[in-house]
């Protein structure tokens, strides 16, 4: 029962990292970038929504009670601060010779951007971690023994939702077909006649609304908002999308549950201190043994770089 | 020389030996980000070995550095089999991984870190930059380093010429790993004390931007990279608090305004960085710089390209 | 029998149940100056690649000399003497004109010496700023290769081929993007090597080019061996002819041109 007790908590885990994880597989996956801003997003999304409700809404709108339009804003925040990332790392990229770091030039302009908001937000409010004035995390139901924590369930069911939500566009839409040209072949898919600047927006959008979703659920489910707070997520949610195997969204949620899983059982076993050693230890893993990690092709951000 | 000028020259030769360690593999077309890794088994490698055996410096630096690229060649080989982002993550995972095994170490500290007895002045440091400085500039002028470069460039080609491209790039990798330590140990000793913390990915994303700023094409980048981000913090700390200053009574506040917190230096870097890697992506010093510096030298040369 | 340079026995090559190369055999006499022709998408190239060991074929052998090099690792088989250049210029775009020659020369290199000694001033840079004079190119060995012209670049890449001493020379398309008068050049400067030994085998589409250089051709269409013979006869081929013109152009529409067999030469 103990057990089943921490399998549920590391699902419930889990979800948080999953949404991360499908915004970094989206990325690798169609525009083969390692966005290292998304950590960023993340942290952006809640710590706007905090001091949103903390400080208040513009228009009389004040108090914690307006917390779920302070997080909306938060997450509109978060998906035009990736559209701007979006402007100065891959709009105006341009390598004159081919070779094997050019691809790292997005790469390297995203560490850059993850100092320059990290540091702003910083700046703006402090390093301090903040207590978010949501609903009550600590909210319980029994279902045959196991405790489950409502907002964390609602959480779970949210993210199947997105996930599923991002298959069936990416699978049947207009704009599904645009990415997967483009996450086939770039050029190829330019000269069909994919807009490359209109749909890559649409890709950095996507991030920015993904990480938004699960930093807003993070303040929901922990109750805390901090500067820091994307260092420890994203690291997770890399882990999990090379686990599952880069550029599937199936397997960044099968990766981000397993990191969950390992994470809560680590520790159960071992103690706290030993949780990012078995995290990225099994991310070295991975890449060692399987590369291509659960689901994922072995194209993938194979690419020069 | 001043207590101030003393630490920053030690920060600046022992980052620009750091930055020759990840110059090395980046300059051969792999990205290493887990520069941290490196330099914290350095570090850790000295401090343990001069707290706990006492033994003296000139043993416990050259330790640092041949430990640091033992591991490094070791690991070179299922790392390097890794490609593009995949490298990217692996190396920053292998770095986590080091960082997490030291901070569940009790022999090494723990969270609590370690002190090193033995200090060493500015003196050393400066010494081992100039002659890493040196080496790097001889192997860049070499065959091996020739296939360094080309390796960067083509793979596919350069091994059709007929290079080794795997033996190529473990060793490099596994000499930058090398220099790495040596810069970990050089902090150790330098700071007489180390801590798991100072090691953190932060420290891998720093240092591999010095030496993408700074460029990957010649042996300049590095020096110029480090020379450039470890003289920022300082004279941002000078001119940052005057600069507010001047905007605050620009816009009619007269009394004296809090000096800028430490992040916008940070701030700045990121805003660099991006620039940077919009404008001038290949770095500050390029080939065709360093060529057309040359052509300016030899007035012979530059009039035969007039008359070609 | 052992006089072949290379010898192509039974090579095909799939890429996953794409079948690229089909079973194709043809030799190179020692001294011989080859053409591989055939229309875009023939599988030249490819079988480039699977020679200098890019791809390795699903069936059958390659030898060089006799010696099978099926098994042998692409950096090793420069080392038996055989170098290339590519359709596409692949230079190193960030080393200058005489490192990229140097670099040629890397097949030559035998012990740790070689890799360890500087290179400026070495008997290497000597040997290559050589070679770049008797090919006309020693105006610029610092300047970096990105900043050069097409032609320029062209020729520096025959040149890096020719660093490695081959005694196998195989070159993708090297008149591709050269005018009448470049290409008449690069003729004399492609038989010069062939006068000192050199075996040849050229990729080109120019059949001027083909049939003034090469004194026999290969052809392939779809990854099968057309034709092999005289390149005085070859455009009198029915298969050739319907290869590049298609089925309803056949001999009665006339001979090809002194121009090119192919009307997709481009």
């Amino acid at each position: 029962m103990l057990l089943l007790q921490q399998i549920v908590n590391s699902l419930m885990l889990g979800s948080v990292y999953v949404t991360v994880a499908v915004a970094f597989t989206l990325t690798i996956g169609i525009l083969n970038f390692l966005n290292f801003t998304i950590p960023t997003l993340f942290m952006f999304a809640a710590m706007i929504g905090w001091a949103l409700a903390y400080w208040g809404l513009p228009g009389g709108l004040t108090g914690p009670s307006y917390w779920p339009v302070a997080l909306a804003v938060g997450i509109i925040a978060s998906m035009i601060v990736s559209l701007v990332v979006e402007r100065f790392t891959f709009r105006i990229m341009k390598t004159k010779y081919g070779d094997s770091t050019e691809h790292a030039i997005p790469l390297v302009s995203s560490l850059g951007f993850l100092l320059i908001i990290e540091n702003l937000v910083r700046i703006g409010y402090g390093t301090d971690a903040q207590r978010f004035p949501g609903p009550s995390a600590d909210l319980t139901m029994s279902i045959g023994g196991i405790f489950v924590r409502v907002p964390q369930f609602v959480s779970l069911l949210f993210v199947v939702v997105i996930v599923i939500g991002l298959n069936w566009l990416l699978r049947t839409s207009r704009l599904g077909r645009g990415l997967r040209a483009i996450a086939e072949n770039p050029d190829a898919a330019n000269i069909l006649g994919v807009d490359m600047h209109r749909i890559v927006p649409v890709v950095f959008m996507l991030t920015g609304l993904l990480c938004g979703l699960a930093g807003a659920l993070f303040a929901i489910n922990y109750g805390e908002v901090s500067p820091q707070m994307g260092e420890d997520i994203g690291t997770k949610a890399i882990a999990g999308m090379v686990v599952g195997g880069l550029g599937s969204i199936w397997g960044a949620v099968l990766g981000g549950l397993i990191v969950g899983l390992t994470e809560v059982m680590t520790i159960h076993l071992f103690g706290a201190d030993t949780v990012q050693v078995a995290v990225w230890g099994l991310l070295l893993l991975t890449l060692f043994i399987r590369p291509q990690g659960l689901f994922g092709h072995s194209a993938i951000g194979k690419g020069k770089l | 020389m001043s207590g101030y000028w003393a630490g920053i020259l030690s920060i600046l030769a022992i980052n620009i030996v750091f930055a020759y360690g990840i110059f090395l593999p980046v300059a051969t077309g792999q990205l290493n980000l887990g520069g941290a890794g490196f330099q914290a088994l350095g570090a850790y490698a000295a401090a343990y070995a001069s707290a706990s055996f006492g033994l003296p410096v000139y043993v416990t630096i050259p330790l640092a550095a041949l430990l640091a690229g033992a591991i490094g060649a070791l690991i070179a080989f299922p790392i390097l089999r890794t490609r593009g982002v995949y490298l990217v993550l692996a190396t920053f995972a292998f770095a986590e991984v080091v960082a997490g095994s030291i901070l569940n170490s009790e022999t090494l500290g723990g969270a609590m870190g370690l002190s090193v007895p033995a200090f060493i002045d500015w003196q050393i440091p400066v010494a081992v930059a100039v002659l890493v400085s040196l080496f790097v500039f001889y192997l860049m002028s070499t065959r091996f380093g020739l296939t360094m470069r080309a390796a960067h460039d083509d793979e596919v080609v350069t091994d059709l010429m007929g290079v080794n491209i795997r033996k190529t790039q473990v060793t490099a990798f596994g000499l930058g790993a090398a220099l790495a330590g040596l810069a970990g140990g050089l902090y150790a000793h330098t700071f007489s004390f180390v801590e798991i913390q100072g090691f953190n990915a932060v420290v891998s994303i720093y240092v591999l931007l010095y030496v993408l700023l700074g460029g990957t094409q010649t042996a300049w980048g590095p020096i110029v990279g480090a020379t450039f981000f470890t003289m920022l913090p300082e004279v941002l700390r000078e001119t940052l608090p005057t600069v507010k200053q001047t905007l605050a009574t620009l816009v009619g506040i007269t009394e004296p305004v809090a000096p800028p917190d430490e992040s916008w230096r940070l701030v700045i870097l990121g805003v660099l960085t991006v620039l940077m890697m919009a404008f001038r992506p290949e770095g500050l010093i390029t080939r065709t710089m360093m060529e057309r510096l040359q052509f300016r030298r030899s007035p012979s040369r530059a009039a035969a390209e007039v008359s070609a | 029998m052992t006089t072949d340079m290379l010898s192509i026995e039974g090579v095909s090559k799939n890429f996953g149940g794409l079948s690229v190369i089909s079973e194709v055999s043809f030799s190179v006499p020692e001294g011989g100056r080859v053409a591989l022709i055939g229309p875009n998408g023939a599988g030249k190239t490819t079988m480039f690649n699977l020679v200098s060991g890019v791809y390795r074929q699903t069936a059958g052998a390659i030898r060089l000399r006799g010696h099978d090099i099926s098994n042998v690792p692409s950096r090793k088989r420069v080392r038996l003497g055989m170098a290339r250049s590519f359709q596409n210029i692949r230079l190193m775009p960030h080393l200058s004109v005489i490192e990229n020659v140097m670099l040629g020369q890397q097949a030559r290199t035998k012990s740790l010496a070689d890799m360890a000694m500087p290179l400026s001033g070495s008997r290497w840079r000597r040997e290559a700023e050589t070679l770049l004079g008797e090919m006309g190119l020693d105006t610029y060995p610092g300047e970096v290769v990105a900043t050069l012209p097409y032609g320029i670049r062209k020729k520096i890449e025959v040149v890096r081929a020719l660093a490695a001493q081959p005694q196998l020379l195989l070159l993708d398309e090297p008149a591709a993007g050269l005018n009448q008068t470049e290409t008449a050049s690069l003729r004399d400067f492609l038989m010069g090597i062939s006068r000192r030994g050199v075996t040849l085998l050229v990729v080109e589409h120019d059949m001027g080019l083909v049939r003034s250089l090469c004194d026999h051709a290969v052809v392939l269409n779809f990854g099968r061996k057309i034709y092999e013979g005289s390149t005085q006869t070859v455009h009198e081929d029915p298969l050739v002819l319907e290869a590049y013109l298609g089925p309803r152009h056949n001999v009665a529409q006339g001979a090809v041109t002194n121009n090119g067999v192919a009307g997709d030469a481009a």
